[in-house]
């Protein structure tokens, strides 16, 4: 076996050796390799020195009044929400809608009030190229207005006609 | 034992443990949950952020915002990882924030003058002489000192391994970080702890 301490690898699995998380078969794997690996013993002493130390390191009780403190702090958070809600809440639940359409036309007229010129930039390009009629469509147009004319005629004829 | 519940969270079947159902209950408007999940977490929270800023006041502190995060929280509450580790990724969060703004420190002085964090269980438990006393408490310290030299994730990721026994993939979704970043990690803190704490065996 390859020493432990030479392959990053290697070296997790003697960190997991020293804090007993191997599996029976590789615990014996290192244990032989230990035998013949001064370097090996040595960070597996030191690890286990660290685990022991740390062991010892006991955090001290939580207070007795933790949980009274935080439902306190709960409840003010809870009550001081319901508290600056309550005012509103009828008018939000009966008026929403009218509110809510109150709010909206103040914020667009807001923006627009703040940016009047903000629509043009849109329409210049668009009035910069200005369609000019073709020949062939002046002559398309005034045949149809001819055409029109003369079947206003007609029918206005027509109509006389039948009054006579 | 507690009961496990299957849900569908993003075409992926997976099983929530008895925490994030909890959650999800509380969510609900289910008080009770909460009082259930507060039992079960509020010591190893309280001890984690401890031994984080190393000053129990503050950590008790921390630990009282983490469990109003959670509660204000509820309504979004998605089961998308394990509840713990939802749960000490805000711890973490929060105590990285007080060790960088030094909150603890301040408060450290004067707590330090006050009284010593643990005498109880020296004297009461075991009734050791002072001598034992004098050497536990210069043990600890060294300790103590050796977990606050390390930086602040190395000193997470340690307490993490060390007592509440997370496997590298949980550690790695509370830092946020890879499984591989996780174990350098470790590496490294264990390695400056055994510099200074091996003379210990």
């Amino acid at each position: 076996m390859k020493c432990p301490i030479e392959t990053p690898e290697n070296a997790q699995l003697l960190l997991a050796y020293c804090t007993r998380k191997l599996n029976a078969e590789s615990t014996a794997i290192i244990e032989r390799h230990m035998e013949i690996c001064p370097a090996c013993r040595q960070f597996s002493s030191g690890q286990r020195a660290v685990w022991e130390a740390l062991d010892a390191w006991e955090a001290a009780p939580v207070t007795v009044d933790f949980d009274r403190r935080l439902y306190q702090r709960i409840d003010r958070e809870v009550s001081w929400w319901h508290l600056l809600m309550r005012p509103l809440r009828p008018m939000l639940v009966r008026q929403g809608l009218p509110i809510a359409a109150a709010a909206c036309l103040l914020v667009v007229a807001g923006v627009m009030l703040q940016h009047p010129a903000s629509a043009p930039p849109a329409a210049q390009p668009h009035s910069a190229q200005v369609e000019t009629p073709q020949p062939d469509q002046v002559d398309h147009a005034l045949d149809a207005m001819h055409m029109l004319g003369e079947f206003s005629y007609r029918v206005r004829g027509g109509a006389a006609d039948s009054k006579m | 034992m507690p009961e496990r519940v299957k849900t569908d969270m993003g075409g992926a079947t997976a099983a929530l443990d008895y925490d994030a159902e909890l959650m999800l209950r509380v969510r609900d408007g289910d008080g009770a949950s909460f009082g259930l999940l507060l039992e079960k977490h509020r010591s190893p929270v309280v001890h984690f952020l401890y031994r984080m800023v190393q000053n129990h006041a503050v950590a008790e502190e921390l630990a009282q915002e983490v469990f109003l995060r959670v509660y204000r929280s509820r309504s979004s509450y998605e089961p998308t990882a394990k509840f713990t580790t939802w749960l000490f990724r805000i711890a973490t969060h929060l105590a990285l924030n007080s060790l960088r703004d030094g909150k603890n420190e301040r408060l450290q002085e004067r707590l330090d003058k006050d009284s010593p964090e643990m005498p109880a269980r020296q004297v009461t438990d075991r009734r050791p002489s002072v001598e034992q006393t004098m050497v536990y408490q210069v043990r600890l310290d060294e300790v103590r000192q050796a977990v606050a030299a390390l930086p602040g994730k190395q000193r997470a990721a340690v307490l993490m391994h060390k007592y509440e026994e997370m496997e590298y993939s949980q550690i790695a979704r509370v830092l946020r970080c890879s499984e591989s970043a996780v174990k350098s990690l470790l590496f490294r803190a264990y390695e400056t702890l055994r510099a200074r704490l091996a003379h210990m065996a």
